[in-house]
């Protein structure tokens, strides 16, 4: 298994607490003098990155005299807020901190792959997943704590002698849903990944420097897509029968 | 009458010669066969999906033609349904990757 520097790193300094809880746990460990995958420690330095941006924004917030940091960030929190505005509606504004930190996570896991020592931990089947049922069990919660127990009509559809049948149909296009978060997330950035080494392989000089800004370009996009699927399916599970 | 039917039961004793055999296609692998016929899968998926993609681009276009002042939306339609006919595509991909390499 070849380890990135950070990953060597994060291994020498807690291979050994990391196995002994792995194994405490019941995880049989394969290796055991480095039990941190390579995108476990890019998790880690993408959110230690990210709290280190937040903190320096909180440092710096002034009424007077905003910095560029906060530009930046009122930016995108007014880009975010506005969109589940249009799409939520009424009673966004609890989903906004979840979404925009979302949007964050996913931005810098995929934009971290372009740096030479580093791999974009988005380009593993787990981290999609992770990012997909977090946000399927929270468009789920916040459906039960505003609907109550009449969340479960969502799955029923409107003519009561089809429910049933429609009650299936929902069950498996909810779990659809999990399935085409991760896939499309996972997809795009694998291969991205693999479109850029396959012409890197052909033409080492400045070819590659395309695919590396159609990567850019995919790693907004999705980003963009996953938070707005997000909205839309918060906005469905929240939706008052009025 | 008798003789016959049991020449002919006789006969069909012999069929469990058959199972001595080798089995020939024990991996249901067709070697490069496999690929080929990946490839071309997925080359129609690909063609489909650029077709698709091209009506959702042209329909953005007209309708940003048409009414400027409506770009936000008409942004954010093009982007999502470019993306949902991409991930359609990227599906197909994914299965292909995880069975094709591994026979």
């Amino acid at each position: 298994m070849h380890q990135l520097p950070f990953t060597a790193l994060l291994n020498k300094l807690l291979a050994g607490p990391v196995t002994a809880v792995l194994t405490a746990m019941g995880f049989h460990v394969h290796h055991p003098e480095a039990p941190i995958a390579n995108y476990v420690a890019m998790q880690i330095f993408v959110v230690v990155i990210a709290v280190l941006l937040f903190i320096a924004v909180r440092a710096t917030l002034s009424v007077d005299n905003p910095g560029f940091l906060q530009h930046m960030f009122e930016g995108i929190h007014g880009f975010v807020s506005n969109q589940s505005k249009e799409i939520i509606g009424h009673g966004h504004a609890t989903y906004d901190s979840y979404l925009t930190a979302l949007g964050i996570f996913i931005l810098f896991s995929n934009l971290v792959g372009l740096f030479p020592a580093f791999e974009a931990p988005t380009a593993f089947p787990y981290v999609p997943f992770g990012c997909a049922l977090v946000t399927w069990f929270y468009y789920h919660f916040h459906g039960i704590r505003t609907n109550g127990f009449a969340y479960i009509k969502h799955f029923l559809g409107p003519i009561w002698a089809l429910s049933p049948l429609l009650f299936v149909i929902e069950f498996f296009s909810h779990l659809a849903r999990l399935m085409s978060l991760t896939i499309r997330l996972f997809a795009n950035i694998f291969a991205g990944d693999m479109v850029t080494l396959a012409f890197f392989s052909l033409v080492p000089i400045g070819l590659p420097l395309l695919f590396i800004g159609l990567h850019i370009g995919v790693s907004f996009i999705q980003t963009y897509i996953f938070v707005l699927l997000a909205m839309v399916y918060l906005g469905e599970a929240t939706a008052h029968e009025h | 009458m008798r003789k016959l039917g049991m020449l002919i039961m006789l006969g069909l004793m012999a069929a469990p010669a058959f199972a001595q055999e080798p089995a020939a296609a024990a991996s249901h692998s067709l070697g490069v066969g496999n690929w080929a016929l990946a490839a071309i899968g997925l080359g129609i998926a690909v063609a489909c999906a650029a077709l698709g993609q091209g009506k959702v681009a042209s329909a953005a276009c007209e309708g940003l033609a048409r009414n400027p002042a409506a770009r936000p939306g008409i942004q954010l339609a093009l982007i999502l349904g470019l993306a949902f006919v991409e991930s359609l595509v990227l599906f197909i991909w994914v299965m292909i990757f995880l069975k094709v390499p591994n026979a």
